[in-house]
This record gives C-alpha cells, sequence and structure tokens, in this order.
C-alpha cells in the first residue's frame, strides 16, 4: 500500500491497563492506519471538562473530554475518531456515548466507539477500523449514486452466501446459498446469478466482495474491490431504498453478528458492530422455526399473527432462549404467539445492545436476509415506534452495495 | 528504611519527600518498571498484558471493568508489601495509572483496611502556609516510621 | 494476531525525573553538575531537569549529591520507563503520555512545597493545622444550627 495512513485518533480510557492497547495498534496497522492521542494541555483538560460540563470524576475520561474537545474544535487534526473505554463501566460508558454523539454532531469525522475487555482481540477490531479507514480513504468511491456498465457483488456471510448481477443501475441476477465452504457456496451463488442474468463471467466488467469469507473470494477471483460489510451494506441500504441524500440509520441483523449504522448521505458517521450471544441474532430465529416445525420463510407472516406479549422470552443467551422456546410450547402456547416473542426477544436484544450506541434518526431502514421476516421488522418498528423501510432486494444487500461500489472501478480500467 | 506506599501513586511531590527523607516509595513506577524489565510477550506501552486484568481478580470481582482489575494488579502487592502509606485525598487530576476513579476508591480503601499499616492522610497545599503545614506532617510521619520499623 | 517476543533493556537499573524550579540555578547548571558526577551514569537533559538511569545505588547517590545545589528547589521522582523510550515518547504517540499531565499539575505547587522546606530548614516553622480527609459532612452546616437561624429569622 503506498497511501498514507489513515490517522485515527483514539479517545480512551483502560486499554493500556488491560492489555489490550497492543491490538488497537495491531488492527490499526492491519489497514494502514497508526492510532494517535490528540494533544492537549492541562489548561486545556481544565477548560474543556468546565465546558463540556459532564462531572467525571476519573482523570482519564477528563482527559478523553479535551481530547475530543481539541478534534471538535480541529486544533488537532485527525482523519477518523475511536473511542473505547472498558466494558461494564457505568462512568466510562455514559463519556463515551456523550463524545460519540457530541463529536458526530460537531464535525464530520467517522466514529467507532467500543467498550472492551481483556479478552477483545485486534481480530475483533479489525472490521471496525477497516471501515473507519474506508470512509476516511475513500469518500470519492462511497459518493458513488449509481451502478454503471455490469458488475457483480458477492456477499460471503457467516450464515449465507450471495451473488447479483448488476447492469445500467438494475439488478438482473441473484444468487443465493447457506454458507459452507466459503468458494464452494461463491461458485455457486455466482453461477446461479449468471444464469438468471444470461451473462458470462467474462461479461462482467467488475466485481466486489464483502462479508466474512471476502478476503478469500475475493483474492481467490481477483475482485476489484474487498470490502468490509459496515460501509458496503449501508451504502446499498440508503441506495435501495432511496434514500441517499441526508440521514438514515442502517439496522442488520445478521447470522452471527448484528450492525447499526448511523448514516449521513449515503456514510456511515457512527456505527456498532456486535451482539453478545446468537440469541440476539438471525440464528435464534432459525432456530425458533425449526422448534415450531415451519420454514423460516414462514416464520415471519406466523409471527404477524401471534401476540408477543403473552409468551415470555428473553433470548440473551441461545440456550436459555431455547429453553424459554421449548417451555412456552410445553405449556401450551401457540406457535403464532411463540414466533411473535421470538422476534420481540431478538429486536429487543439488537435494541438493548447495539441501537444504545448510535443516534437513531429517521427513515430507519432494516436490511439482511432477517429484514425478510416481517415479525421482527414489526417488533423493531415498535421498539423504535417508527415505520420501518425494508427496501426491495435487501437480503442481497451486500452483493448489491459491493456491485454498485465495483462500478466505480470501471472507468479506471 | 519504610517502603511508603504513596497515592496518588504517580505523584512526582510524594515519591520526593519520601525519598528526600530516606525512604522508598512504592509507586506507579515501581510496578510499571517491574513489567518494562521483565520479558514477556510484546505488549507495549506499558508491557500490561490480558494476564493483569486476571491477576487483578485478586482484589477485585470478575464484573468489576477489566481496566481497574489491570491496574490492580499493579497496586495490590505494592499495597502488600508496604510498611506504611501516604494518602492526598484531593487528587482529582491525576492521569494514566491513576485515571480511574474507581481504582483510585479501591485502592484508598485497600490501605486502610490494611490491619496496623500506619497511614498519613493529607491533601494538596493551596497556599504557602499549607505548604508548610504539607512537608511538616510527611516528615514528622516518616520520621516516626523509623521507631516503628526497627522495634 | 501472534504476539512477538519483548526483551527488556536496561534490566536491573533504575530512572529518576530531577526537576528543577529554581529562582537561582536554571536546568543546564544542574545537567552540567550532573555531568561532572555522574560515574558513567546515563543522563539525559529534558526542559524541567535531567533524567538519570543506571544502577540503583549510583542513581541514589548521584541525587544526593545533585540535591545540594539547591535542596529546596529540587523534586525527584522515580520512573519506570527508560528514558527515551519509544512507547512512552511524544512524538510517537501524538500527544503527551498522561503522567505528563500529573507532573504539569504538581510542578504547580512547587512554590508552596519550596515554602514549607525553608520554613522546615529554619527550625522555625510555626505550629500548622493539619491538613487531613474531609469527613462527609464536614463543612456543612448543622441541623440545630440551621433551627436557630431559621428561629432567629422570625423573631
Amino acid at each position: 500500500m503506498n497511501e498514507h495512513p489513515v490517522r485515527i485518533a483514539q479517545i480512551s480510557c483502560g486499554p493500556e491497563h488491560s492489555g489490550v492497547q497492543k491490538e488497537i495498534y495491531d488492527a490499526a496497522e492491519a489497514v494502514n492506519a497508526e492510532m494517535f492521542f490528540p494533544d492537549v494541555t492541562l489548561t486545556d483538560i481544565r477548560r474543556s471538562y468546565d465546558a463540556f460540563g459532564l462531572e467525571a470524576r476519573s482523570g482519564d475520561l477528563k482527559l478523553a473530554i479535551a481530547r475530543a474537545m481539541a478534534l471538535v474544535e480541529q486544533k488537532v487534526e485527525a482523519d477518523a475518531v475511536f473511542i473505547a473505554t472498558c466494558f461494564r463501566c457505568a462512568e466510562a460508558a455514559t463519556v463515551r456515548n456523550e463524545l460519540r454523539r457530541y463529536i458526530h454532531e460537531h464535525s464530520d469525522l467517522p466514529v467507532v466507539s467500543y467498550s472492551f475487555t481483556e479478552r477483545t482481540t485486534s481480530g475483533t477490531l479489525l472490521t471496525r477500523m477497516e471501515a473507519l479507514t474506508t470512509i476516511a480513504r475513500r469518500r470519492a468511491l462511497l459518493a458513488r449514486e449509481k451502478q454503471n456498465g455490469t458488475t457483480m457483488g458477492i456477499d460471503s456471510g457467516s450464515a449465507t452466501t450471495k451473488a447479483v448481477v448488476m447492469q445500467d443501475n438494475e439488478i438482473i441476477g441473484t444468487g443465493w446459498l447457506p454458507s459452507t465452504e466459503v468458494m464452494n457456496s461463491a461458485n455457486g451463488v455466482i453461477e446461479a446469478a449468471l444464469k438468471e442474468a444470461g451473462l458470462e463471467m467474462t461479461d462482467i466488467e467488475a466485481i466486489g466482495t464483502t462479508g466474512y469469507g471476502r478476503y478469500l473470494v475475493g483474492e481467490k477471483l481477483g475482485v476489484d474491490l474487498i470490502q468490509e460489510e459496515l460501509t458496503v451494506n449501508s451504502k446499498g441500504a440508503v441506495y435501495l431504498a432511496d434514500r441517499q441524500h441526508g440521514e438514515a440509520t442502517v439496522i442488520d441483523i445478521g447470522g452471527m453478528d448484528n450492525k447499526a449504522i448511523s448514516v449521513q448521505d449515503g456514510i456511515p458517521g457512527v456505527f456498532t458492530m456486535g451482539g453478545i450471544c446468537a440469541g440476539a441474532s438471525g440464528r435464534f430465529l432459525e432456530l425458533t422455526a425449526q422448534r415450531i416445525g415451519v420454514d423460516i420463510t414462514e416464520l415471519g407472516p406466523i409471527a404477524m399473527k401471534g401476540n408477543s406479549n403473552v409468551v415470555p422470552m428473553n433470548s440473551y443467551c441461545i440456550v436459555f432462549g431455547t429453553q424459554s422456546l421449548v417451555n412456552a410450547l410445553a405449556k401450551g402456547s401457540s406457535k403464532e404467539d411463540v414466533a411473535a416473542a421470538a422476534c420481540r426477544s431478538v429486536a429487543e436484544q439488537v435494541f438493548e445492545q447495539q441501537l444504545q450506541e448510535v443516534d437513531i434518526k429517521e427513515p430507519v431502514i432494516m436490511v439482511g436476509g432477517t429484514s425478510l421476516i416481517e415479525g421482527l421488522v414489526h417488533e423493531m418498528g415498535e421498539l423504535l415506534q417508527t415505520k420501518i423501510l425494508v427496501p426491495h432486494h435487501s437480503q442481497y444487500i451486500g452483493s448489491v452495495g459491493s456491485a454498485l461500489l465495483a462500478s466505480g472501478f470501471i472507468e479506471e480500467k | 528504611m519504610a517502603k511508603v506506599f504513596i497515592f496518588p501513586a504517580t505523584s512526582l511531590i510524594l515519591s520526593d519527600m519520601v525519598e528526600r527523607w530516606g525512604h522508598e516509595a512504592l509507586g506507579a513506577a515501581t510496578g510499571i518498571r517491574e513489567r518494562i524489565q521483565t520479558p514477556s510477550l510484546d505488549s507495549p506501552p506499558l508491557q500490561m498484558t490480558p494476564e493483569d486484568p486476571k491477576k487483578g481478580l485478586k482484589y477485585a470481582a470478575v464484573e468489576v471493568p477489566c481496566g481497574v482489575r489491570g491496574r490492580m494488579a499493579i497496586y495490590g502487592p505494592l499495597i502488600e508489601e508496604a510498611d506504611a502509606a501516604i494518602i492526598i485525598n484531593d487528587a482529582d487530576l491525576s492521569f494514566g495509572c491513576m485515571g480511574c476513579a474507581r481504582t483510585n476508591e479501591l485502592v484508598m480503601f485497600m490501605v486502610r483496611q490494611q490491619k496496623g499499616l500506619p497511614l498519613l492522610d493529607i491533601k494538596y497545599p493551596e497556599t504557602e502556609d499549607e505548604g508548610v503545614a504539607f512537608v511538616t506532617q510527611i516528615k514528622e510521619f516518616l520520621a516516626g516510621l523509623e521507631g516503628e520499623i526497627n522495634e | 494476531m501472534s504476539r512477538t517476543e519483548y526483551i527488556p533493556t536496561y534490566v536491573g537499573t533504575v530512572t529518576k525525573y530531577v526537576f528543577i524550579d529554581s529562582p537561582d540555578f536554571t536546568p543546564q547548571t544542574l545537567v552540567i553538575r550532573a555531568y561532572e558526577i555522574s560515574e558513567g551514569l546515563l543522563i539525559k537533559e529534558t526542559c524541567f531537569g535531567l533524567q538519570v538511569t543506571g544502577e540503583p545505588e549510583k542513581v541514589k547517590n548521584l541525587i544526593k549529591e545533585l540535591r545540594t545545589v539547591d535542596p529546596t528547589h529540587i523534586f525527584v521522582k522515580d520512573r519506570g520507563f527508560p528514558p527515551g523510550d519509544t512507547r512512552r515518547c511524544r512524538a510517537n504517540l501524538g500527544g503527551a503520555r498522561p503522567g505528563y499531565y500529573g507532573h504539569e499539575f504538581e510542578s504547580g505547587l512547587f512554590r508552596y512545597i519550596s515554602h514549607g522546606l525553608k520554613e522546615l530548614e529554619k527550625n522555625t516553622a510555626p505550629t500548622v493545622t493539619r491538613l487531613g480527609k474531609k469527613k462527609l459532612d464536614e463543612g456543612k452546616l448543622p441541623l440545630n444550627k440551621l433551627v436557630e437561624i431559621i428561629n432567629n429569622e422570625e423573631a
């Protein structure tokens, strides 16, 4: 890589004493970024603390406030901001959230906030760092609003693999398979998408990949763009929902983890990614469908007929969630009510764990395979008190975003 | 010579006072030096590794944030080793190793819990007269330790 | 990502910061004096004074000697890192290490400490008011006093 490293300002409390600072450095280095600590003086710390008005007692949080203000006031230049504090620290969580909001509202710096434990590894941080650097480095590419030429996007996800072929701003072929061996699944969906489009691989002018298997698939196929799913999915979501300008919130409940992204003009501003347990993911809904003996595609309509309030369910942990499921069925609850409760439970987990970290701005767009489960979309809408948008082809979001962004590479060829 | 745990453990003034009058200050530098001078896995900047928050479990429960437990892995052993302690009570502008208020509460509590540990409670001077009080109290306290240590 | 092995340097040494905040002597004077008596110790000049690194006993002797230059205006602090360590260097971090702000704060109090030390030296230090731990209710108006005030107001 010949590009200059992206400079990410670190605002944190605790990583050095938790043994995870090296992991932060490693994750940044892997995406050609460098971490730095905004320089302030003791006078700045005193002034910022008084001006910001949040009375944190910890010295390092006072320092964090001063560093955030130095960035917003442009006394220190940065390309992106990484805010990190210890998991389970209430004082730090308050400061982290308020600083995240403050930076987002008063600057156009992309921000990611994260609460770590001593088990946090560079691998966990990598996708977040990659997204931060993409936003900083590829603003021009992310500004693309139309797909040109003939391109393909492949989303090698943890649960499913998807591909689309696009031509002149239209989707003309799709492929979908459960993920097994990464390349087999990718080849399968490519074949299906090409067949539907009536094209050959040689007709494709540019390819983009995303998802967990993006590097492997990308390298094997020699693609033009290998990109993490945070930026790709936000781009895909606002493109398909025709909300490319202004604010939006993108929610993607995936097979293994969930993403909540606050988007401005199609570019992610603040995002979170994670999920404590599969109980807060699409996996739990698959399991629910199996238990009540229906196909996952039927779960949504069934849930819409049920009442989520009559069955107690908490899928904070997939094991306990499954127990509640079995108990409810044993007590004679209807499969409609159980399906609705499962949707409610997943929506609540995402609401509590992810959505607290981003500011919900309308429209809220739900994407990914789980957005087809209308019971889940309904429950999420109830929790957020808003009508949620689910664009067409929402299950192909990563592929569409990749195909759209990849078309930016055609002119370069 | 007594080993005196200082709080804030990063205090320049306390480090000076204790060593000026012939004793050894136990502070952040003591714990960090030990890590910096021991071969291990590379873990900049402090050479603290994820093992530290685990060692900190001796002093704080698993539900306590990792940054608190990691810091306790530095201070816990120092407090146990100390012959005496000096606490500055209004150290609101301490950072880094002393940058976490929750750790600092626990450190002060742990010091107070040590049975028979001579302890001087003090505050930062804000006037010249308080400066006189500050150094006088510390000098007297440290002089008093000579007898106790030799007994 | 796998972690590489860390091989420490300066093992068995100690490092001390020496701060000088004196109307009569500059940090340079102190550094020159330190070089004169350094006996192979590593001396590093800084804006506030110097850092010295080496065998503990030798460092102790050097500090003892340096303090005689201006006893009430020289302050010494223990340091965990050797001098110029890249992990703690401002040039690499982008900003000051957190400990720097602590120094900045406490060096603002040097004048009170110096005054106290001078008074102690005179051995005529007046009886001083002790500074201790503030109790939770310290400085608050006792309830009976409040009642008294209210009653007086009403009278």
